[in-house]
């Protein structure tokens, strides 16, 4: 099964998650939009990351920040907690 | 005697070189080949370009431009979709080094800054622009241009599109919409939401007149000369390596 899903932040960009899950575990994730994270490739160390993950939003949003702060990125337009809200969204709508 | 940078004005070219030559400037001003650059470009044919972590599959509507003949290309800046349309519109590029005292550590603080030349330049011409936190420039509240930047190599590169006129219908023809019901809609919020400088002056503003406006707002705004200059043999080299092999690829356009 796919979930997506689509979140606009207020006064900020938006999110698309595209995930596919297991029970309440993702499975595969790609998380598109039009926000700006520095470096760019640090999309993908997220996307490693939350792969296996539980479907919790705060400990999705702990795993996000914790990538951005071991990587010395940054996000503009998006925080942490916004990605996961996003991902939940997409998790929902998938079972 | 005030700050010397080069200024380029590549004129028209395709989506695929345009792209690459803007990482060749970075990596040439990375090894310090070249001074800090401020480059005019345009787009011919029109083109779309998507921001780094967009899906070009949900973004564009490929059948649309491939029957238009639009190019679609992915960019190495975050940020949104763009229709780049051969009259319609003017791209800059700002090739900078990180340790520019315009630069900030602070994305957001950048972006004010290096906007402030072209808000400037607008002014000039009689356009009331702002700017308007994260990335956009307006005009009586409508956007009027939108930027983009990234880091690396220890370079700022920062790249953006000035309206000179504006099509909404155009735009969504070439952009995905989430369903036809909608379009009307979407255009409509367009035309709500954007303007361009033909809009707000009442009058065809040429490109010259336009650019000529910009340089002196880059240079008040930033404390510099431009200085007219020519792309190197460097640079060409690898724009067109980059072109071939990066940004006319479909690995690199689809890879999201």
């Amino acid at each position: 099964m796919l979930g997506r899903a689509a979140y606009k932040v207020k006064g900020g960009k938006l999110i698309k998650v595209q995930l596919t899950s297991e029970g309440k575990k993702i499975k595969n994730i790609k998380i598109t939009g039009d926000f700006f994270l520095h470096p760019e490739e640090v999309i993908d160390d997220i996307e490693q990351t939350l792969e296996g993950r539980l479907l919790d939003e705060q400990e999705l949003s702990r795993l996000i920040r914790a990538v951005l702060t071991s990587k010395k990125a940054v996000s503009l337009g998006v925080r942490p907690e916004d990605f996961a809200r996003c991902i939940m969204m997409a998790g929902e709508k998938n079972e | 005697m005030s700050e010397k940078w080069r200024l380029l004005d590549t004129g028209l070219n395709d989506a695929f070189y345009n792209m690459a030559l803007d990482e060749a400037i970075v990596i040439a001003r990375s090894k310090n080949l070249v001074p800090n650059t401020i480059r005019f470009f345009r787009w011919s044919p029109s083109a779309v370009s998507i921001g780094y972590f967009q899906s070009m599959e949900e973004e564009v509507d490929i059948k649309a431009c491939d029957e238009m003949g639009i190019d679609y290309i992915r960019r190495r800046t975050g940020g949104g979709a763009v229709y780049h349309d051969t009259e319609g519109e003017l791209t800059y590029s700002i090739i900078v080094d990180e340790n520019h005292r315009l630069i900030s550590r602070d994305f957001q603080e950048t972006y004010r800054t290096l906007c402030s030349g072209l808000v400037l330049g607008l002014r000039q011409l009689g356009v009331p622009a702002e700017f308007k936190p994260i990335n956009d420039i307006v005009a009586r509240g409508k956007k009027i241009s939108g930027n983009a930047q990234t880091r690396g190599m220890s370079i700022v590169h920062q790249h953006g599109t000035i309206l000179r006129k504006v099509d909404p219908a155009l735009m969504f023809k070439v952009l995905k919409v989430p369903s036809e019901k909608i379009r009307d809609k979407l255009i409509r919020s367009v035309e709500e939401r954007v303007t361009s400088i033909n809009d707000v002056l009442g009058r065809d503003v040429s490109f010259r007149e336009l650019k000529d406006a910009l340089i002196k707002g880059f240079e008040d705004s930033f404390g510099i000369k431009l200085m007219p200059g020519s792309i190197t043999d460097f640079e060409e080299d690898l724009a067109q390596r980059l072109k071939v092999e990066k940004y006319a690829s479909r690995k690199w356009n689809f890879r999201r």
